[in-house]
């Protein structure tokens, strides 16, 4: 018996659910594995994440407040590697970002809404997209590796933060806790509920961002001319120096937005749900957003999806840990087994295998690609 | 500065640059046959577990290290399935590797936070560790600093002298011609990318067992990510790899030593030294290799690049 | 169809073949790359396997070498039914490859190389090793430094390096794929008498190639393989009628029908002035429109070079280039995506075209500003002018939907040319445009570009002197960076030169 493995020339159709689905299985299964080592009953757990996860309304909204943050992040990251660019610092440029709008927020105290809402927003940007800027200097400058620069400017950026918000920023009457003064309600972004008249718990107005992010990406990348150019750069810079395509600029122009995007998350979350700027506003949210891209094929709608459903997974193991006591790493596990497994099985969605006997009388059911 | 704290400085360098360069040997050896691990991160924390449970468990120092060894195999043997078997993309299933590592060991290690182990104890090399300043700084170290001592020796001699080395730099070069002179570019890069993981295995186990004697979660604390930079500072050669770790042990002893001592700089800063000096560390290497114009040509040229199926 | 003898089994009945391929058949899918070979490998003997590209000689290599099995049928080594699980049990049987691209390392010597997977023990030593490779080149006049690395070496070298690997391991049955494709004319006849001098020491040789006065001079028996089948075996001796071969190669007629018509000279497009740089030295020439203008030369001599100042991507040192009558420097400026440069690159599928996009897309490549009303992208527009270049230009399959690389090489081709033609280019830059082409994509690209000189002037960089003389109207001959003659077609006397010329000896 040989195994024969072939490159597809038609798609899959619905075999890409199978396929997801499957990959999804295998990791949760290595989930209930490690949860029962460390001695957790494994279904039941698992019965308890997605309760927790999907169970109630209000764990929903949570998901939603939650997946603000990595919708942002996850298209920033998907637009740089859409032109293989591997911008792996959506943590710190989220930091970064967290910083800007803290700074005009402690500022300018006495603004209206009106002109603080969009400044902070403005220098949120900013500043992410400065911190995205440097990895993709030093690129194209030098040929630095992107990736390891990107990384380390995380470890950087939230050190940056922690520096702010254990010194001179640090409110005297924080009882020595390493946080800023509350922003002035000018300055903190609303929930919806009230102004609604919903019950809508912790969901605010940052909400808006995401489908205005989502819709300018998904018509920058199919209707316009530099969104063409940006997806005919993946195939690397040989082909865009035949085609003229303004490589660097690019470059430049994916790290610059992806750090802006990601640092509008860090302004949402410390306005929003924070209301000041301390060192929990790090939740990790960037690292989950490379995932969350990924898995999504760096398309918008599935980084839409996949968002909310990775900040139901986060919410479920908030629940999972109150009840059974695991550690929260539990969650960063099942990001981890959910990727790995979803690499492995992408695998099936550009291969066909099957298995042949070694002496056939008919020819192999797949089309060939090679005469 | 009197000269004792230059000495304590010196040897706390040396213990600082244990891990790191059996990390970047480790990375070297994998990137050497064409694949990119950016998992060393989540396999040096995972070992940190593996090697502090196992010691933790037997009392065994060099039970612990294998167990560090074998954990970070087996976890970078995850990566070769995932890149050589299914053919994912190397960074995305490095990164992969990382969260879940790092994951891993905090969920295994969270009930063990504080506890503390023997591990391996300093002792003093005869007649050697009297030399004038080297002895102090060079033998009056741990086991596992000795044996940081031989495994650059070893991983250039293995690369260099030696028929496997040869085979695996052929396939990260270019895995056809491996192929053609009948070798399996598969088996040699899952060779590659283990052995290297055994390597960063021992470096977490040094950060379990040797570096501090008491498990907490975080103990990598970047030092991977440090490694897979010093490949790139290294070009590639084992002896490079040295410098550049002495380089990082000596800011990170450096830094210890300051805020153990209660300066006025705030911790924050002194903290962001390393990560700091990896990025400067990338540019110069970067700079250097444009003035020499020998950067490419360092690097592996099927590096990162998956082996396709024919036929 | 399994059991065919081999015709050239009868003359030597009594030797039994080195290798022996009964029936052998190989399917990729629904394509029959090999249907039923049967062919005998004898010592001592040369054997060319002639071919067009595509005919099936790779796929029968593969399997030669270990790295396909057969479907059906099977090999036999000296009389013993055999069936290779890995390349290197072929090796260990005693079968050698040189592949058309080399299978070297050029970050490794000579030494290593050679070596690689023969090392002879765990631990090595550089110095027996550069000894022992040292040796063996001399033994069989082969010069060569075993301490220099691979990717210092000349294309000659290289082969040398290849031929020392089999010789190394001891091979009897030696497979060489197109190896003249990247020789001098000098370098590849000492390539004939190493091929000889191996072959009267009793090691068989196995020749494939496409150049018919290669195989003719060179080989004791010609197979011809077309279409995956063996069309035909014949002893040299037995050969009167060079064309006749030729015929069965190719399945008709091989001289093309190509009507060159006279097309009349306009201004001048492009004029290259004592250009010199990395790897250019003094090269001077101009092109009108009208005309067809063959840089020939073995590749690496400097043609890549003038390529990328040609069509801008590297700057011109010193010396001038005047493209559609304006300085390098203004032109790249403010050239417009129409009417101005078109360039079709040798890696078409690299470099030409996006692997992973469609047809559409990798129309916009290179017309994208066609398609824009400022940053609007017209993409029902590009998608009709898509299909008619389809269309017009017979691409397979016809659906724009498909990927660059779903498509063989000779349709992408005729794709790209379509595209780039789409651009009403006043100077045609083309590189190796048939290289890897059937013959009937070959015709047509051959059609298009003696078409695009009713507007044009084209360059043409080739390796194939045939394409050269059928085309152009001028030649450039170029060695080490260097002009080494520019004539006309016409002048018989310096065509005749061309082969001592591409080795740089001018007398």
């Amino acid at each position: 018996m040989i195994l024969k493995i072939r490159k597809r020339e038609e798609s899959l159709g619905w075999g890409v659910l199978v396929v997801y689905l499957g990959a999804l299985a295998l990791a949760l299964a290595v989930c209930a594995i490690l949860l029962a080592l460390a001695g957790k009953p494994a279904l039941e757990g698992l019965v308890i994440l997605f309760r927790g996860a999907f169970g109630q309304s209000y764990s929903l909204l949570d998901a939603l407040v939650k997946a603000i943050p990595i919708f942002l992040c996850a298209l920033g990251v998907a637009l740089s590697f859409r032109m293989q660019i591997w911008n792996i610092g959506a943590e710190g440029q989220f930091a970064l970002g967290a910083v800007g709008a803290t700074f005009v927020a402690l500022s300018f105290p006495g603004l209206p809404a009106l002109a603080l809402m969009p400044l902070m927003f403005l220098a949120a940007m900013l500043a992410g997209g400065a911190w995205g800027l440097i990895p993709a200097v030093l690129r194209l400058r030098l040929g630095v590796s992107e990736i390891i620069s990107s990384l380390m400017l995380n470890y950087i950026g939230i050190l940056v933060l922690e520096y702010l918000v254990f010194g001179a920023w640090k409110d005297p009457a924080s009882f020595g806790f390493p946080m800023t003064a509350e922003f002035v309600p000018a300055g903190q972004i609303a929930h919806m509920g009230p102004t609604l008249g919903l019950s809508l718990g912790k969901l605010h107005w940052g909400l808006l961002a995401c489908p205005l992010a989502g819709v300018a990406y998904s018509v920058f990348l199919s209707r316009t001319r530099l969104g063409f150019e940006l997806a005919a750069c993946g195939e690397g810079e040989r082909v865009a120096r035949y085609a003229q395509l303004p490589y660097g600029f690019l470059v430049l122009l994916v790290m610059g937005l992806g750090g802006g995007l990601a640092g509008l998350a860090g302004c949402i979350e410390s306005s929003a749900t924070l209301g000041r700027l301390q060192p929990t506003v790090m939740a990790g949210y960037g690292y989950t957003a490379i995932v969350v891209a990924w898995l999504a094929r760096l398309k918008p709608w599935p980084i839409a999806f996949t968002s909310f459903l990775l900040a139901a997974l986060r919410v479920g193991v908030e629940v999972l840990q109150l009840e059974l006591q695991i550690p929260a790493a539990f969650g960063q596990i099942m990001e981890g087994a959910i990727l790995l497994c979803v690499i492995a099985g992408q695998f099936f969605l550009s291969y066909s295998v099957t298995l042949k006997r070694s002496r056939p009388v008919a020819a192999a059911a797949s089309k060939g690609e090679r005469a | 500065m009197s000269p004792e704290l230059i000495i304590a400085l010196l040897a706390a360098a040396v213990q600082g640059a244990a891990p790191i360069l059996f990390a970047t040997l480790g990375e070297m050896l994998s990137e050497k046959a064409g694949v990119l691990n950016l998992g060393v991160e989540g396999v040096m924390a995972l070992s940190a577990f593996a090697a502090f449970i196992v010691c933790h468990l037997t009392g065994s120092a060099v039970l612990g290290l294998f167990a560090g060894g074998f954990a970070g195999a087996l976890l970078c043997g995850l990566h070769a399935l995932v890149c050589q078997v299914f053919l994912g993309n190397q960074v995305v299933s490095g990164l992969a590797l990382t969260i879940f590592g790092v994951g891993l060991s905090d969920f295994l290690g969270t009930p063990y936070v504080g506890v503390g182990t023997e591990g391996f104890r300093q002792f003093a090399v005869p007649l050697l560790s009297h030399l004038p300043m080297l002895g102090p700084v060079l033998f009056r170290q741990d086991a596992m600093v000795y044996l940081v001592y031989c495994a650059p020796v070893a991983v250039w001699f293995l690369l260099n002298r030696t028929s496997l080395g040869l085979g695996l730099r052929a396939t990260g070069e270019m895995p056809a011609a491996a192929a053609a002179a009948g070798l399996n570019p598969q088996r040699l890069r899952a060779f590659g990318v283990m052995a290297g993981g055994f390597l960063c295995g021992l470096g977490g186990a040094y950060l379990s067992l040797a570096h501090t004697h008491l498990w907490s979660t975080g103990l990598s604390g970047g030092r991977g990510w440090v490694a897979v930079a010093l490949v790139i500072f290294a070009f590639w050669r084992p002896g490079r790899a040295v410098i550049g770790a002495l380089l990082f042990g000596g800011v990170m002893a450096f830094q210890l030593r300051l805020q153990a001592e209660g300066t006025n700089v705030p911790s924050s800063l002194l903290l962001m030294l390393p990560y700091a000096l990896t990025v400067i560390v990338l540019v110069f290497s970067a700079a250097r290799a444009k003035y020499l114009k020998t950067g490419h040509s360092a690097a592996p040229a099927a590096l990162g690049v998956n082996i396709e199926p024919e036929g | 169809m399994t059991r065919a003898q081999s015709r050239t089994d009868i003359g030597a009945v009594d030797v039994l073949p080195l290798v022996r391929l009964a029936g052998v058949t190989k399917r990729f899918g629904q394509v029959l790359a090999n249907d039923g070979i049967s062919l005998s490998i004898m010592p001592g003997r040369i054997k060319a396997l002639l071919g067009e590209n595509g005919a099936g000689k790779s796929t029968l290599m593969a399997m030669l070498a270990g790295r396909f099995q057969p479907d059906d049928g099977h090999i036999e080594v000296a009389g013993e039914r055999v069936r290779f699980a890995s390349p290197r049990e072929a090796i260990a049987a005693g079968i050698g490859m040189v592949y058309q691209h080399f299978m070297l390392v050029e970050n490794m010597t000579v030494a290593e190389n050679v070596l690689l997977g023969q090392e002879g023990g765990f631990v090595l030593h550089p110095a027996a090793m550069r000894r022992k490779v040292g040796e063996l080149a001399e033994r069989f006049g082969l010069g060569i430094d075993p301490g220099a690395r691979v990717g210092g070496l000349s294309m000659g070298e290289r082969q040398r390096v290849e031929i020392l690997k089999l010789l190394y391991r001891e091979s009897q049955v030696l497979i060489f794929d197109e190896p003249t494709a990247v020789l001098t004319p000098v370098e590849a006849e000492s390539l004939f008498t190493a091929l000889r001098t191996m072959s009267a020491q009793g090691k068989a040789i196995v020749f494939i190639s496409h150049k018919l006065e290669e195989v003719l001079s060179l080989a004791d028996e010609i197979a011809i393989l077309r279409r995956g089948r063996i069309e035909g075996e014949f002893l040299a001796s037995e050969i009167e009628s060079p064309s006749e071969l030729a015929r069965r190669m190719v399945g008709r007629d091989v001289v093309l029908d190509i009507k060159r018509e006279a097309v009349v000279h306009g201004r001048q497009v492009l004029d290259v002035r004592h250009l010199s740089g990395p790897g250019l030295d003094d090269v001077s020439f101009d092109l009108k429109r009208g005309e067809i203008l063959a840089i020939v030369g073995v590749a690496g001599n400097g043609q890549q070079q003038l390529v990328e100042v040609v069509c801008g991507l590297s700057r011109p040192d010193s010396g001038e280039v005047d493209i559609l009558g304006q300085s390098w420097a203004k032109f790249f400026q403010s050239r417009d995506w129409k009417g101005a440069l078109a360039w079709i690159p040798e890696d078409r599928a690299g470099l030409a075209t996006c692997r992973t996009l469609n047809l559409t897309d990798n129309l916009l490549l290179t017309t994208r500003q066609g398609f824009a009303q400022g940053q609007w992208l017209e993409r029902a527009r590009a998608r009709e002018t898509a299909k008619g270049i389809v269309r017009e230009h017979n691409v397979q399959p016809g659906n724009i939907e498909a990927q660059a690389w779903q498509l063989s090489g000779g349709n992408l081709q005729k794709f790209v040319l379509g595209r780039e033609l789409y651009r009403e280019p006043r100077l045609m830059v083309a590189e190796q445009p048939t290289q890897g082409l059937d013959v009937s994509a070959t015709e047509a690209v051959w059609q298009r570009l003696l078409e695009a000189r009713k507007t044009a002037g084209v360059l043409l960089v080739t390796g194939d002197l045939t394409e050269a003389l059928t085309l152009a109207d001028r030649v450039v001959v170029m060695f080490r960076g260097r002009v080494m003659g520019l004539f006309p077609v016409t002048d018989t006397a310096q065509v005749e030169r061309i082969g001592s010329l591409m080795a740089g000896l001018k007398e």
